[in-house]
């Protein structure tokens, strides 16, 4: 169980807890003026500065032995932040976790808050200048990114229904999407991305900085030897790298340590060899999240 | 000291009143295996993303790019200049 399941999960997952859902939490949290600072300024949170330091190069920056330290300190407890006085622009208390298809649809199904619509994913409009309609938003960030035209996908229906929103969301995780739940701002729970890399920013700082903005899932993948036939259909779905074909054991091996437990790679295979296990019951990735 | 890679976009060249806008071109964009280049309005108190001329394209991700110049190939308007340096991957490995 992640540390975020201890302080905000009632006992379960953290985003398996209906009260984080709620309308009244949000506004315990002043969610809306947050959210409504946060997506106005979205596009320039990697150009903005925060304590004289910007995202431009930040690989060479973080490699710096002393400031590199710092500017981690200092970021993570951004990210992480539960302070009263976060800053929006900075996107500060922002992160999220990444699981699989059917977690993701219980929570679209039971969970979310209405209204819930789809809109364009900005970090691929920023990284590709491509307009994807996939991020999944509910609740009151619905209503506060409703006003913004620019993130709202042209001449289709946005708004949708509980089993509109479960099948989209299908459709994204089919095509090798990877859903990842957020919290904006901690503990408030309003969107469910599919997201891709490097494309994604939560996953560019997991993933290039060891920043923890995106958590690695409650699963893990096992493959069934005895099922796998070595197609390798699988391999091309994972966007972590953790999937590879061996021809000398003519299978697919995996690599545990890079495995996110989205489960992508499962609608690719026909032979029932990949499952999702949970993280605590493996040997060496309990807790590593 | 690491030798940094330079990126250096002449916005005098990409720009909205250029042949293409970025926004419309972004090929550069499109090439990068790494996404080192990024979309973005520039910094102001309450950016207008209506406004055309706010939208640029800068190179963020600086470590990540493996100087392989296909940018600097596709730009339609030879804005593009890269000065390769150590990658991320590199400095890991050291």
């Amino acid at each position: 169980m992640c540390e975020w399941c201890l302080k905000h999960g009632d006992g379960g997952k953290w985003y398996e807890n209906a009260r984080l859902y709620k309308n009244e939490l949000a506004d315990e949290y002043n969610a809306r003026e947050y959210l409504e600072e946060q997506w106005k300024n979205m596009e320039t949170l990697f150009i903005r500065k925060i304590m004289g330091f910007n995202s431009i190069g930040l690989g060479y920056k973080m490699q710096m032995p002393i400031i590199g330290r710092l500017i981690r300190r200092v970021v993570e407890g951004q990210i992480h932040s539960e302070k009263p006085n976060r800053n929006p622009v900075r996107a500060d208390g922002h992160f999220g976790q990444v699981l699989p298809l059917e977690d993701a649809q219980h929570i679209l199904g039971n969970l979310a808050a209405e209204p819930i619509i789809k809109n364009y994913c900005i970090c691929r409009y920023m990284q590709r200048g491509v307009k994807d309609a996939v991020c999944i938003n509910f609740g009151q960030l619905s209503e506060v990114i409703e006003k913004h035209t620019r993130y709202i996908p042209e001449g289709v229906k946005y708004r949708l229904d509980r089993e509109e929103a479960i099948q989209a969301l299908q459709e994204q995780n089919e095509k090798g999407y990877v859903a990842s739940v957020w919290f904006q701002p901690v503990p408030y729970i309003n969107a469910i991305c599919s997201c891709e890399t490097p494309e994604c920013g939560g996953l560019r700082l997991r993933n290039d900085f060891d920043l923890r903005t995106v958590y690695k899932g409650e699963y893990v993948i096992d493959i069934d030897i005895d099922k796998c036939q070595g197609c390798k259909s699988c391999v091309r779905m994972c966007q972590f790298n953790a999937l590879r074909y061996l021809p000398s054991v003519k299978r697919v091996i995996v690599d545990l340590d890079k495995c996110f437990g989205c489960g992508v790679c499962r609608h690719a295979c026909n032979h029932d060899a990949l499952n999702l296990v949970p993280r605590e019951s493996v040997p060496g990735m309990a807790g590593k999240y | 000291m690491v030798k940094k890679t330079k990126i250096k976009i002449d916005h005098s060249k990409c720009h909205s009143g250029a042949s293409t806008d970025p926004r419309d071109c972004r090929k550069c964009l499109f090439v990068c295996d790494p996404a080192v280049l990024l979309l973005h309005p520039t910094l102001e108190e309450h950016p207008d993303p209506h406004n055309p001329e706010i939208w640029r394209i800068d190179a963020i991700w600086l470590s990540k790019c493996t100087g392989c110049m296909r940018c600097v190939e596709v730009c339609p308007e030879q804005a593009i200049t890269v000065e390769p340096g150590v990658t991320l991957h590199q400095m890991k490995a050291r």
